[in-house]
């Protein structure tokens, strides 16, 4: 998930924008200027122009002075853990579930579950409320989501005489018919490791449901409990008949892309910024499905990873910026704030705009039983080094099966022992 | 004021002049290198509490899989890098003879050294992409196929040092032609006189004059392989699964990825000792040779 870097100097300059974008809003000295609000966001160039706006706004509206930092994406994950102890800001961006469930045991975020409660923001979040809470309480909002699915070309689909699969069964007869038509049948690039272990979360939520999958997370469950004995299986069986782009590793995501773009592959387990990797007349060919049912009374499941807005709990104005959080959270300023990226609306009384794909996993969502994060993002980051790193094992050398699942169950009991 | 200062002068201006540099190595090296080892007995994710762990890291250390890999990988990448100094040498025995176009020869060479070891792992990368990549484009013409050595656990590392090999030899030929320049033209006119040439007058003329050189170029090549973080970090990230990792990596992906701090100096504190090893037989040769000298 790689985003727009930015350096230092860069960062600067957009300081000093925002300070001056604000100020140019309400010149007039009169209006209390001493209000002041403090934002530092990790948003790619679209949408961090977007929100600058969305900020200048508020700044004019209520008549303070806001200022906004941007740093690069990445360089936030590490900065924030200074930031938020040292010198917080009044609103920072980071990522909901057991991330950010890390910051709320360390009591780094603000509990929010009174501005929820007089805004009623449950019931247009709906279960997406769950994960901003701890313990039944807020401590933050949902951004746009990121759907994970199956993506194909219609065009290369119709011209190979390929049907979209929605079970295992039909996986595998695509598949079958993929490799023989001289495709990729499933392009996937795990140079970077995540794309594998989504592939284990679909499965797992497949076969065996959100509640063991979440088990799983939690490090209540063993990897080497027989439950996922048949996932392991399954994937082994996908390995061995092929069905993966060969030399995975040595691909990063965008690169595995290039194949499904140019008809080399016929689909590819991904989210919406898969669009951001294609060319124009690529993404008008996409279509998204959802991961093959295993049993049909087995969920569905999703993965829907979401990214999330905060306030620190040591930020020093937390009225205003509660403030700011009910005007930046109004249906119509956060569907202009996800638009540049095309990810889900949180919230079930926003327009899923005129994205098809946007809409189709708008309605995706909506029809599952539940949804996961993502692998990364739902279990503790040292269980998740280790697993990511199994996992992209697994899928060259799945013959290691045991030894993988006896090195995770080692990290396992270490992350997950009572302190 | 004035006599105070006449009458301790003789002490006072070295400690000024060696102020900075001590207070620097104190502060930055000695210090951090102190508080890192004292960690490394700590369970702590690098904001939390830190927890009391005694030698559990280094114990966990000695079960952990992937240690013994990156060691492994350590000493690919010593070994592998010690073809640096001599290619160094021959390169700058090529490029040190004047024929037209040398210069232009030589800045290709120097190339290399200008560029980001970043940018050198990128385009390395790209090298070795399977399907687009020049070396496929050269095995296809020859009718085969390429190997995929980025994701070859048994290939992979090798891979990776042969790019970082690429700067390192350039680095080596530069050391090499300063030294060339240094040498007695008197000795070797005079080998000349008795008849010495070609891989005598190398041999038993040349070679000694640049011991100091040859020996500063091993120096650095081996502190070289043992920080090699940047070529990994952009070619691998350590992957397929951990198999080009290395201790400096590893310790990086477990501090800033994993948030165990604890666990990351521990690997930094075995890196140390390593180092540590050689550094001590570096500072020993290198006293010798200033007594002889002297």
């Amino acid at each position: 998930m790689t985003e727009c870097h930015r350096g230092m100097t860069r960062r600067r300059v957009i300081q000093g924008l925002g300070c001056g974008l604000a100020l140019s809003g309400f010149g007039a000295p009169a209006i209390a200027t001493q209000r002041e609000l403090v934002i530092t966001s990790d948003l790619n160039t679209g949408q961090y122009a977007v929100f600058r706006e969305i900020v200048a706004d508020f700044g004019r509206r209520v008549g303070v002075r806001v200022t906004l930092n941007n740093i690069a994406h990445e360089a936030n994950k590490t900065a924030i853990r200074n930031y938020l102890v040292a010198d917080p800001p009044d609103i920072c961006f980071w990522f909901s579930g057991a991330r950010m469930r890390q910051f709320v045991q360390l009591g780094l975020f603000a509990d929010i579950s009174e501005l929820v409660a007089r805004q009623n923001f449950a019931k247009p979040l709906g279960p997406l409320l769950k994960t901003v809470s701890v313990n039944g309480r807020q401590y933050g909002l949902p951004l746009g989501g990121l759907f994970w699915g199956l993506y194909y070309r219609a065009d290369v689909f119709a011209r190979h005489d390929l049907s979209p699969p929605a079970t295992f069964e039909d996986f595998h007869r695509t598949c079958a018919a993929a490799r023989q038509a001289g495709l990729i049948p499933v392009s996937m690039g795990t140079k970077e490791q995540w794309p594998a272990a989504g592939w284990f979360d679909h499965l797992n939520l497949r076969i065996n449901g959100l509640e063991k999958h979440m088990a799983l997370m939690r490090g209540e469950m063993a990897y080497s409990d027989t439950s996922l004995d048949p996932v392991f299986a399954h994937w082994a069986e996908m390995i061995h008949d092929g069905f993966f782009l060969k030399h995975g590793t040595s691909y990063a995501w965008q690169q595995a892309a290039a194949f499904l773009a140019q008809g080399k592959a016929a689909m590819m387990d991904l989210s919406n910024f898969i669009q951001g990797a294609m060319p124009a007349d690529a993404v008008d060919q996409l279509r998204l499905i959802r991961f093959p049912m295993y049993n049909a009374s087995i969920g569905p499941f999703e993965d829907f990873a979401s990214n999330s807005i905060h306030i620190p709990a040591r930020a020093r104005h937390q009225a205003l910026a509660q403030e700011f959080l009910g005007y930046f959270y109004q249906p119509e300023v956060l569907a202009k704030f996800i638009a540049p990226i095309g990810s889900v609306p949180p919230r079930s009384d926003m327009s899923p705009g005129d994205n098809p794909l946007m809409r189709t996993a708008t309605e995706l969502l909506r029809a599952s039983q539940g949804t996961s994060q993502y692998y990364d993002r739902d279990t503790e980051p040292a269980m998740a080094r280790a697993g990511l790193n199994g996992f992209q094992e697994f899928r060259v050398y799945p013959e290691r099966e045991k030894a993988i699942r006896a090195e995770l169950d080692r990290v396992r009991k270490r992350v997950y022992a009572p302190a | 004021m004035k006599t105070l200062w006449r009458r301790h002068r003789c002490w006072l201006w070295p400690v000024i002049f060696l102020a900075p540099g001590v207070i620097l190595f104190w502060g930055v090296i000695v210090a951090s290198s102190a508080q890192s080892l004292a960690i490394s007995f700590f369970r702590w994710d690098g904001f939390g509490p830190m927890t009391w762990a005694g030698l559990s890291n280094y114990v966990e250390l000695l079960h952990d899989p992937q240690f013994y890999t990156s060691l492994k990988n350590n000493i690919i990448w010593l070994v592998m890098f010690m073809a640096a100094p001599p290619l160094g040498l021959a390169i700058a025995l090529l490029v040190n003879q004047q024929i037209r176009g040398m210069r232009l020869v030589k800045s290709l060479f120097f190339m290399p050294l200008v560029m980001s070891q970043v940018a050198v792992g990128v385009v390395f990368a790209w090298f070795y992409d399977p399907t687009n990549g020049l070396l496929a484009l050269i095995f296809k013409a020859i009718g085969a196929t390429a190997p995929a050595l980025l994701s070859n656990p048994e290939w992979v590392t090798v891979a990776v040092v042969i790019a970082a090999l690429w700067p390192q030899v350039s680095f080596c030929m530069i050391l090499f032609m300063a030294g060339l320049n240094n040498l007695d033209e008197s000795q070797i006119a005079a080998a000349r006189v008795d008849g010495a040439k070609g891989w005598h007058m190398l041999r038993h003329v040349v070679l000694p004059q640049l011991r100091q050189v040859n020996f500063i170029a091993i120096a650095v090549t081996v502190i070289g392989a043992l920080r090699s973080f940047d070529m990994i970090s952009v070619m691998t990230s350590g992957g397929p699964f951990g198999s080009s990792n290395v201790l400096a990596y590893q310790m990086y992906e477990q501090s800033i990825e994993a948030y165990r701090f604890g666990y990351g100096a521990a690997i930094a504190a075995v890196l140390f000792v390593v180092m540590a090893v050689f550094i001590a037989w570096y500072l020993h040769r290198m006293l010798r040779m200033e007594r002889e000298g002297a």
